[in-house]
């Protein structure tokens, strides 16, 4: 009982989020922080932190932009002098923005995300994810995070940021070093960000000198804010903020449905089954398995539901964890591939809800239904050799398959 | 997600945001679609008004 309660404890007043045990199997923990006289966990590690843990008090935090600022939005600070590339605290607009420059930041980038602009890329997704299947189908088990999941969004937006064909793999490798092997050899990171930074720098370049119709970047040259261009700062933050944003958000939203799947026959039937299911099916997938975690800074000393927050210090928009909230979600820890209501904020929710959300759905939708309809039966090698990435952005590392 | 449950109904601008399809009385039978829609929407911008 003594051990119960000084794990409880520990849970909320000293949690780690980068601690194995956490990254490997969170939500266990979230219940017993939400389910506590205190909801909202606090800690001193890793730059100190608040944790809310309900639906209610995250959506609250996420509403309350002025209080909950955005100037920095990583669930833990980089190290100090480390200024480069995704994941460090440079400017990626709109992510890192607040009002009123939010506004103009968000609306630019806006249109390349609708639902009819996202359509044009169903096709390259396919295409892409049943090339990715050809390499592996005879070989009778595949990694579905290293050899699927982490290689399409990053492809997806090489060709939306107008990578040409020929450096598509180059660019993948790139991010991927950054995001993906970067996280533990800082020197492929430095490597592989400064390639990225040099490579935006050169295409914004030539974009004005060359301007392409409906190219991304070439739009964003021409727009105007106040009569006066778009400064090249916030172009190249954009173009930052596709990577941090899109990519790794997305192959774990893949990753983690994919190793659902596996275990989960029933579910690949009842899609075969029933093919309309498919958009409900996606959001129910996002809403278990939301990778994202958002952080944002307190403006003011305030007391928010009896936690007293001072000014600069960071909450963790737990995202996941509010997905999994019983008074929000009947049977929440439960994938209900056919769930009637499902208002979850696996996006976020409110001004800084995720503008790339009908990019990520298609990605999501098209992974698994390529998947299921070349590979219908498959399953985990061995469910105790996945291995988790996790802190801001959870998904599968690595998920044996055999098929 | 709403231009989704109820196409019917919504349908979406060139910046991503939902437009209502529909003018005057929503038809009986999209009731069933337009409560789908209101209980999947994340920033509860869907108010149905007997």
């Amino acid at each position: 009982m003594t051990e119960t309660n000084s794990l409880v404890e520990e849970l909320l007043t000293n949690y780690n989020i980068m601690d194995p045990g956490f990254v490997r199997e969170p939500f266990a923990k979230y219940d017993v922080i939400r389910e506590s006289k205190c909801p909202i966990a606090h800690t001193e590690q890793m730059g100190g932190s608040w944790l809310p843990t309900r639906y209610a008090d995250v959506v609250a935090i996420a509403q309350e932009y002025e209080i909950f600022t955005s100037r920095e939005i990583l669930v833990v600070p980089p190290a100090p002098g480390r200024q480069e590339g995704p994941y460090s605290n440079v400017a990626a607009p709109p992510i890192t923005s607040d009002p009123p420059d939010h506004q103009w930041h968000r609306r630019l980038v806006l249109p390349i995300f609708s639902p009819q602009s996202v359509a044009k890329y169903e096709p390259v997704t396919k295409a892409l994810c049943n090339a990715l299947i050809d390499e592996i189908i005879d070989k009778g088990t595949a990694d579905a995070a290293g050899d699927y999941a982490q290689h399409i969004p990053v492809r997806v937006i090489a060709t939306m940021l107008g990578v040409p064909l020929e450096m598509e793999e180059e660019f993948t490798s790139w991010v991927r070093g950054v995001l993906e092997q970067g996280m533990t050899d800082p020197e492929i990171r430095a490597k592989s960000s400064l390639k990225i930074i040099e490579y935006f720098v050169a295409q914004l370049a030539d974009r004005r000198k060359n301007p392409r119709p409906g190219d991304f970047i070439s739009d964003l040259t021409k727009a105007e804010v106040d009569g006066k261009p778009v400064p090249d700062s916030y172009i190249l933050g954009v173009c930052n903020l596709m990577l941090v944003a899109g990519v790794d958000t997305t192959w774990s939203a893949i990753g983690s449905s994919m190793w659902h799947m596996a275990q989960h026959p029933e579910h690949r039937k009842q899609l075969r089954d029933n093919p309309d299911l498919w958009p409900t099916a996606i959001e129910e997938l996002l809403r278990v398995y939301a990778p994202v975690t958002m952080a944002r800074i307190v403006d003011r000393d305030i007391e928010f539901q009896g936690c007293p927050m001072k000014a600069g210090d960071r909450v963790l928009m737990a995202f996941p964890a509010a997905n999994r909230d019983p008074r929000q979600f009947e049977h929440p820890d439960q994938v209900i591939l056919d769930r009637e209501h499902n208002r979850h904020v696996a996006f976020g929710s409110g001004i800084h809800r995720c503008a790339g959300s009908n990019l990520a759905r298609l990605e999501l939708r098209v992974a698994i239904q390529t998947w299921l309809e070349r590979i219908p039966e498959f399953s985990l090698v061995n469910p105790d050799d996945v291995t988790w990435a996790g802190g801001q952005v959870r998904g599968p590392r690595r998920c044996m398959v055999r098929f | 997600m709403c231009a989704i449950a109820a196409p019917e109904i919504f349908g979406s601008d060139e910046i991503g945001n939902a437009v209502v399809l529909i003018e005057g009385d929503l038809p009986v039978e999209l009731e069933a679609k337009a409560r789908r829609a209101m209980g999947n929407c994340p920033e509860r911008a869907i108010v149905i008004t007997e």
